[in-house]
């Protein structure tokens, strides 16, 4: 193979210089233009993510119709990150994820991280996306606490993105999880959009229906902590969110509800809020959960160096004060209509007496993320009982005021996907929470086996093309949005995704069906539009190969 | 005795020379080696507080003295992934490689070495005619494949042995030893070993052919022939002693050679041990925990070739005299 | 992977140290170095016509050789073509058929197309990978069996430090860091494989060293260089040849082993590749043996077919150690 590539490559550079010295006298006659650089389309390695790599050489295939040069290059996802998330200003174009979490069920994460200007340097905005007009709105439907109003200012976020295409989305996936309907009653899992039945009420709610009262579930990335000020990876936020017990909780409408708070009370300004703890919770050690503890969660993570991860979302908060044993006041400077989703429900409750002493002892640079407990103790509705290099057993807490009904949650990291598709048939695993295989060898898997049952669910988060806002010819609007369109979302849905996925135009998912502007599903789609945008923008193509407008020159290599 | 302790100063020379190559070529590698573990939100004051705490921040010579000396005290860092020790994480996967190794060694051994003993003495027959070629092929194949097809015909197609791992599922037992000695663990041990012994049992099996062949040819086996003693007698008694004497020394030259190469055979079947443990180093770029897992297959590998150099030496004088010339 | 590191390995020379090499050139004390070396070939040319092993083990070596020279007009579809029916779905994981004779991918590619030109890709490696270890484990043996002292020394203990490094790790590791391409695994082979064939050179060169015809190109005033590359290199050409047809093997299992891992170059097919791709594409679930069956045995054949060459010239060439 790589003789054939050699030898084509040879032969069209050689075609190329042939052609510009049979070109030569042409040059001078026809306007001189410049030609588009060759660009490197980055996407994982092909081991690693095969729909996304996939889904790359697809696109390359249809951009070179457009007359650009495109070679996909697979990374590991270190070398990916290093060039695309550290060394911003050296790409062209990635492909990229974003991941469905229970607290992007509000479309504030996505519609200010994404997408806001101040991101931009070193945020989640990588693309350098830059519009004046969309920050307004994001900082508007940030502070608008009604409901309805706030729905229609993340419609125009979503109309702005669809018009400047700074990515070029291409789909949300399908997840899959299944269950052995032999050890579980399938009326007793939650659903939750978004989600699918992995959520933290099925772990509560699910029922055992015979001898086996272990859920057993799997996990395909290997676990680096466990760890309340910390979120290394999926799995480990799925045994956090078990162990620690949060204010509130996303319900299975994909809204949070108090939680470990019997109510949380606005002022009508929407900026201070009153909790009233629960009565009688414990700790998994044995002492009360107190008002201080509640506060202590919160206010810890807000000291410089704590916990990176989490301080974002305590900032808001300008003051917390206990009122009596089971209550206390929390002011924000301004209203935030996300606050209860991407902080009361997001931060873990954590005891003060074990780790006030651990913050304290932290050496100079050492943040809480850098802590390894020997055990970890939580209020959760289930206690931590050990975990090896292969698995996380936990026990339910019959003391719980949600006692689960299931005796253990064990969950095993399964490398390979293959063996966690034979572990479900045989029975090792009975709930797979982490597929990410061929959905359909898991259908037929069920059929042969009878006993499993498998559940899609329409991801939160979603799969696309970054194009570097910052390079010519990126950062023009008309560039990007004829590249855009001349992607078959129909065609890499099917041919990437194995028809596993609905075609995306939008960074807020169907999944969310009260945010979800469906206007933007009407996305223009082929090579001759393309073609004909680029032509209307000035574009040519000079022996094959797409020019710039007359009068712009390339200016990268 | 002093050939042995040159070889051994040798050995302890070559396990530095290893150990600093590798130092350097993991040091010397493009891009910061922590990219992967810094937290893409953190602050730059963050991601150079940490760079610190790895040693990092120390200009490379400090950075390999450091290294040498926490060698020295089998210190060999700590794993940016798992947050833990080094030392900790590999000697939880190296029981399982070593059962791995040894189990099928000697399963490839003890058959190879009967087989070979066989076909040596119905040199010229029809079963020479078929072994031959057949154990050749087994050393042709590539392990991971003939893991492949084992994989799939006992384990999905007819669902006799488990997928992968090492242990089922939530199982905790009171030691290492009684996890070892488990039938859940042999149950998941078995296709992982046959796939080994397979691949292993054609060095054995021609090997011992062919020092058998040389053996029958020698005086003393004659001279048996002349005494009058059954073909059976000198076989047993006689050639396959001393045939045996090279095969042992491949057979610690194998265990030190099967440890590093059990990494296709560990991926494969998702096997917790040593190989799999560096491969996922080597792609989660965990450089500490990569370097670490190096090393402790090298150090298997390099005694035992000193072993072997040193039973080959002690088992069969005719080198001494050879390597005098 | 097991190494050829081991005394007496049966597919390279058994007890290659006590082996007397034909005396070619006695009677011929000065014959010149391309007659030596013509001499040599022509004995190698040989012993296919005399030795059964050595005359398949060619044949599979043709044929594989023919397949990568007329790869181009073997295929039906470019190897890494995304292939979709006239209804534009991706024809996926479809059984063998006259279109596509082994099947396609999971990702929609042609089988049988890939399997033909892993060919290329396996003899690339395989041949440029065993040249590399040969010629250094030749010239290494060569220098360090005939000047002996400090020189032998030195090459000797960096020879123990190449055995003492785990191979496949090894070019793991450089092919992870170095970049996966198939010529950061060639080095890794060359740079670790070579200390097997030196060692036994060197032996041989040191046995060769005292013999007659040495002596005599020495009393005629011939230079130390001339000697040993004009009077004794041409007497273990065919020693050399034999460790090739061995290390090729070894090296295309090698490449297919990181390949395999996935530290192997994403846009170049070989059977590794193609094998990672079928594992990781769930076809062991799927029981698709028409695409993981093909490239194993290929790999199988082709490197059988450099281990009964070794093993039919060591028989003819060799004949002591057949016994």
């Amino acid at each position: 193979m790589s003789i054939t590539r050699r030898k084509l490559l040879g032969t069209s550079a050689f075609a190329a210089l042939a052609a510009t010295f049979v070109g030569l006298p042409g040059i001078s006659l026809a306007q001189s233009t410049s030609p588009v650089r060759a660009l490197t389309l980055y996407s994982r390695a092909q081991a690693a993510n095969p729909q996304q790599y996939q889904a790359a050489e697809l696109i390359a295939q249809a951009w070179s119709d457009l007359g650009l040069d495109v070679t996909v290059s697979g990374l590991p996802q270190n070398q990916l990150s290093d060039i695309v998330w550290y060394n911003r200003d050296t790409w062209d174009v990635t492909m990229w994820q974003m991941v469905g979490r229970p607290e992007r069920s509000d479309p504030d994460e996505f519609v200010m991280n994404l997408f806001h200007s101040s991101n931009a340097a070193t945020g989640f905005n990588f693309v350098g996306y830059n519009n004046p007009a969309y920050d307004a709105i994001a900082e508007a439907q940030r502070l608008e606490m009604n409901r309805d109003a706030r729905k229609v200012l993340v419609a125009q976020a979503q109309q702005k993105i669809n018009e400047d295409q700074p990515y070029a989305f291409l789909v949300y996936p399908t997840k899959s999880y299944a269950y052995n309907t032999a050890v579980f009653d399938g009326t007793t899992l939650v659903d939750a959009p978004g989600l699918g039945i992995k959520n933290f009420m099925t772990f509560i709610t699910v029922n055992p229906t015979g001898t086996q009262r272990d859920l057993l579930m799997n996990v395909s990335n290997e676990l680096n902590a466990i760890n309340p000020y910390y979120i290394s990876g999926a799995g480990d936020s799925w045994m956090t969110e078990l162990i620690w017990d949060r204010i509130m909780r996303i319900g299975a409408d994909g809204l949070p509800q108090p939680w470990a708070a019997e109510s949380v009370t606005w002022n009508t300004e929407g900026t201070v809020a009153t909790i009233v703890i629960r009565d009688g919770m414990t700790f998994h050690d044995g002492k009360p959960v107190r008002v201080e503890d509640m506060i202590f969660s919160l206010e810890s993570p807000k000291k410089e160096g704590t916990a990176p991860m989490y301080r974002p979302f305590v900032d808001p908060i300008q003051a917390m004060t206990k009122v009596d044993d089971r209550t206390f006041t929390l002011t924000l400077a301004k209203p935030n209509a996300a606050f209860e989703t991407s902080t009361l429900a997001k931060l873990n409750i954590i005891p003060e007496h074990i780790w006030a002493p651990l913050l304290t002892a932290l050496a100079a640079g050492e943040s809480a993320e850098s802590v390894v407990e020997d055990t970890r103790v939580g209020s959760g509705p289930f206690k931590f009982e050990r975990w090896n290099q292969s698995e996380v057993v936990l026990a339910a807490d019959k003391g719980h005021f949600s006692q689960p009904k299931v005796d253990r949650v064990i969950m095993r990291v399964v490398l390979n996907v293959e063996a966690a598709l034979g572990m479900v048939r045989s029975g090792e695993i009975n709930f797979l929470t982490d597929y990410t295989g061929d959905p359909e060898l898991l259908l037929s898997t069920a059929k042969d086996a009878g006993n499993i049952e498998v559940m899609d669910v329409v991801d939160i988060g979603f799969q696309f093309l970054a194009f570097n806002n910052r390079r010519p010819p990126f950062n023009d609007p008309v560039f990007r949005r004829a590249l855009s369109y001349a992607i078959d979302r129909r065609l890499i849905t099917g041919a990437a995704w194995n028809g596993f996925g609905r075609p995306a135009n939008s960074h807020v998912s169907p999944a969310l069906p009260f945010w979800y502007d469906a206007s933007t599903e009407a996305l223009p789609q082929g090579a001759d539009l393309a073609k004909k945008m680029l032509a209307d923008a000035g574009y040519t193509i000079v022996s094959g190969r797409l020019n710039y407008p007359a009068g712009v020159t390339e200016a990268l290599k | 005795m002093r050939y042995v302790l040159s070889r051994l100063f040798y050995s302890i020379l070559v396990l530095w020379v290893v150990g600093t190559i590798l130092f350097f070529m993991f040091r010397l590698m493009p891009g910061s080696p922590l990219t992967a573990f810094i937290d893409q939100t953190s602050t730059l004051e963050q991601q150079q507080a940490l760079i610190a705490r790895f040693g990092l921040d120390k200009s490379l010579f400090q950075q390999y003295l450091a290294f040498l000396g926490n060698l020295l005290q089998g210190d060999l860092g700590q794993s940016f992934f798992h947050r833990r020790p080094v030392m900790d994480v590999v000697l939880e996967a190296l029981p399982n490689t070593i059962i791995l190794t040894l189990s099928s060694l000697i399963l490839a051994y003890v058959f190879g070495v009967l087989a070979g003993a066989y076909l040596a003495w119905r040199r010229g027959s029809v079963a020479e005619g078929i072994g031959i070629p057949i154990a050749l092929a087994t050393r042709a194949a590539p392990e991971f494949w003939l893991g492949m097809v084992l994989l799939a015909f006992f384990s999905f197609h007819l669902g006799w042995f488990p997928a992968g791992g090492a242990n089922s599922v939530g199982l905790q037992y009171s030691s290492n030893w009684a996890r070892v000695f488990s039938w859940d663990f042999l149950h998941h041990l078995i296709l992982p070993m046959m796939t080994l012994a397979i691949y292993l049992q054609g060095l054995p099996l021609l090997l011992m052919r062919s020092n058998m062949l040389e053996v029958l040819q020698e005086e003393f086996v004659t001279m048996g022939k002349m005494k009058g003693l059954s073909s059976r007698t000198i076989l047993l008694n006689h050639a396959a002693r001393n045939a045996m004497l090279p095969v042992a020394t491949a057979f610690a030259l194998g265990v030190g050679n099967a440890i590093g190469g059990n990494v296709v055979v560990e991926t494969v079947f998702s096997f917790p041990g040593l190989g799999r443990l560096l491969v996922n180093a080597v792609s989660a770029s965990d450089y500490p925990l990569a370097q670490g897992a190096f090393l402790i297959i090298t150090a298997v590998l390099i005694t035992m070739n000193f072993i072997a150099d040193i039973s080959y030496r002690l088992l069969d004088p005719r080198i001494r005299i050879a390597s005098s010339i | 992977m097991l190494r050829p590191s081991e005394p007496g390995l049966a597919d390279v020379p058994a007890q290659p140290a006590r082996a007397r090499l034909p005396d070619l050139s006695a009677g011929r004390k000065r014959a010149g170095f391309l007659r030596e070396i013509g001499r040599s070939l022509q004995t190698i040319a040989q012993v296919p016509r005399r030795n059964a092993y050595a005359a398949i083990g060619l044949l599979i070596y043709l044929l594989f050789v023919l397949t990568a020279l007329l790869a181009d007009q073997l295929i039906h579809y470019r190897p890494l073509e995304i292939l979709f029916s006239d209804t534009y779905q991706l024809k996926r994981s479809l059984p063998p058929s006259s279109d596509h004779w082994l099947g396609t991918t999971q990702g929609g590619r042609d089988i049988y197309s890939q399997l033909v030109m892993g060919t290329r890709s396996a003899l690339a490696v395989g041949l440029t990978a065993a040249m590399c270890v040969v010629a250094i484990g030749t010239l290494v043996g060569l220098v360090s069996g005939y000047f002996g002292g400090w020189v032998d020394n030195l090459l000797m203990r960096v020879s123990d430090i190449a055995l003492g490094i785990p191979f496949l790790p090894f070019v793991i590791v450089l092919a992870a860091f170095l970049g996966a391409s198939q010529t950061n695994i060639v080095l890794g082979i060359a740079l670790l494989l070579w200390p097997n064939s030196a060692r036994v050179i060197r032996s041989q060169v040191m046995t060769l060293r005292e013999r007659a015809f040495v002596e005599a190109a020495r009393v005629t005033g011939a230079g130390q260089w001339r000697i040993l590359f004009v009077h004794i290199a041409p007497n273990i050409l065919s020693l050399s040849f034999l460790y090739t047809s061995v290390a090729v093997g070894w090296a295309i299992l090698t490449e297919a082993a990181v390949s395999f891992l996935g530290f192997g170059p994403s846009n170049t097919v070989s059977w590794g590749y193609m094998l990672q791709d079928a594992y990781a594409s769930q076809a062991l679930g799927r029981e698709q043996y028409n695409w993981f069956l093909p490239p194993g045995l290929a790999i199988v054949l082709v490197v059988m077919g450099g281990f009964f060459i070794s093993r039919g010239y060591e028989e003819a060439l060799f004949p002591k150690l057949k016994g």
